[in-house]
């Protein structure tokens, strides 16, 4: 049980910290410089991170028609970094059930907005790794998410060291 | 309970604070509350038919969207002229354009609006043929009609 607790953490915390750093930085190719590749000398673009603007992600919040579009940006600035803080916590075993409660928080509102984006058939990407993400709303983010808040919720109130 | 209940919350203020400070310090600092949605009249939108079929006769489409969402997916042929990046990006864009050209601008999302302001920027700059496919890159791929990938078109 305590392997499988510890998988369990990793697993949703490493998650939720991915998808709140797609959030918050972008990755820019930078160059070309000369450099030698496979033996011959080529062009070559290094990836460089840099700070994403928090307004691209609030315009995935604007799709789902949730809000008033005029929280939409604090909601994206402050979003991302609540997911990032409870998953790192979460996957250093860091107060483990406070931030199971934030992330399982977190996932409930996923699941209500994800919901009623699908029953009012909203065509929309989920957004939820920043504007690249290419997961529409529909039943699969429903599972995903859902399972997740279960996990989370395990975390939460089951979850014994 | 009690107890992790009041450190969930730190957590949360923690997390938004970061999140608040970070924007403020940021070169891509966004405003506390959202512009307004920039709202372009009825008669600038095109069917997805339409557009298809201007995208058939070879008429310009632009991606609106930022440069990695570009690289993750676009309709094929189209440019990628970021709104929200349109001063950096326009000069590369603008030796293939004419004023009297037809142009389709598309995003992502019902509620998407950068196609909005790209063609309201195109039009200062007296291209006057713009045209807009809101939802485009979700409506094009759900027809399943031709897309790529990359930083080029």
């Amino acid at each position: 049980m305590k392997k499988f607790n510890l998988i369990l953490r990793l697993i949703i915390g490493g998650w939720f910290l991915y998808f709140g750093l797609a959030k918050i930085v972008t990755t820019k190719p930078v160059g070309p410089w000369q450099m030698p590749v496979l033996g011959a000398v080529g062009p070559v673009h290094i990836p460089q991170m840099e700070l994403e603007s928090p307004a691209l992600f609030a315009k995935s919040i604007q799709n789902f028609r949730m809000v008033p579009r005029e929280t939409t940006n604090v909601m994206a600035m402050t979003m991302s970094w609540i997911e990032v803080v409870a998953g790192l916590m979460l996957m250093v075993g860091l107060w483990k059930r406070p931030s199971a409660l934030v992330i399982a928080f977190l996932l409930a509102i996923f699941l209500v907005a994800i919901g009623q984006a699908v029953y009012r058939d909203l065509n929309i990407n989920c957004g939820c790794a920043g504007t690249t993400d290419g997961r529409k709303v529909g039943a699969v983010a429903l599972i995903e998410d859902g399972l997740g808040f279960l996990a989370a919720l395990w975390l939460a109130f089951w979850y014994k060291d | 309970m009690a107890g992790s209940v009041q450190r969930a919350v730190l957590i949360i203020v923690v997390g938004a604070t970061l999140g608040l400070v970070v924007n403020a310090v940021s070169p891509k600092r966004a405003p506390w509350i959202a512009p307004p949605k920039v709202e372009a009249p009825p008669s600038d939108f095109i069917p997805l038919a339409d557009a298809k079929a201007l995208w058939q006769s070879g008429v310009f489409f632009l991606d609106a969207r930022a440069p990695a969402d570009y690289a993750n997916g676009h309709i094929a042929n189209s440019f990628n002229l970021p709104a929200e990046e349109f001063e950096p990006h326009y000069p590369q864009i603008a030796s293939m354009l004419t004023t009297d050209m037809n142009i389709v601008a598309y995003c992502d999302g019902l509620e998407c609006d950068l196609s909005h302001e790209l063609t309201a920027k195109l039009r200062q700059l007296g291209y006057g043929k713009v045209k807009i496919l809101q939802n485009g890159w979700t409506v094009w791929t759900n027809a399943a009609y031709a897309t790529t990938k990359g930083d080029q078109p």
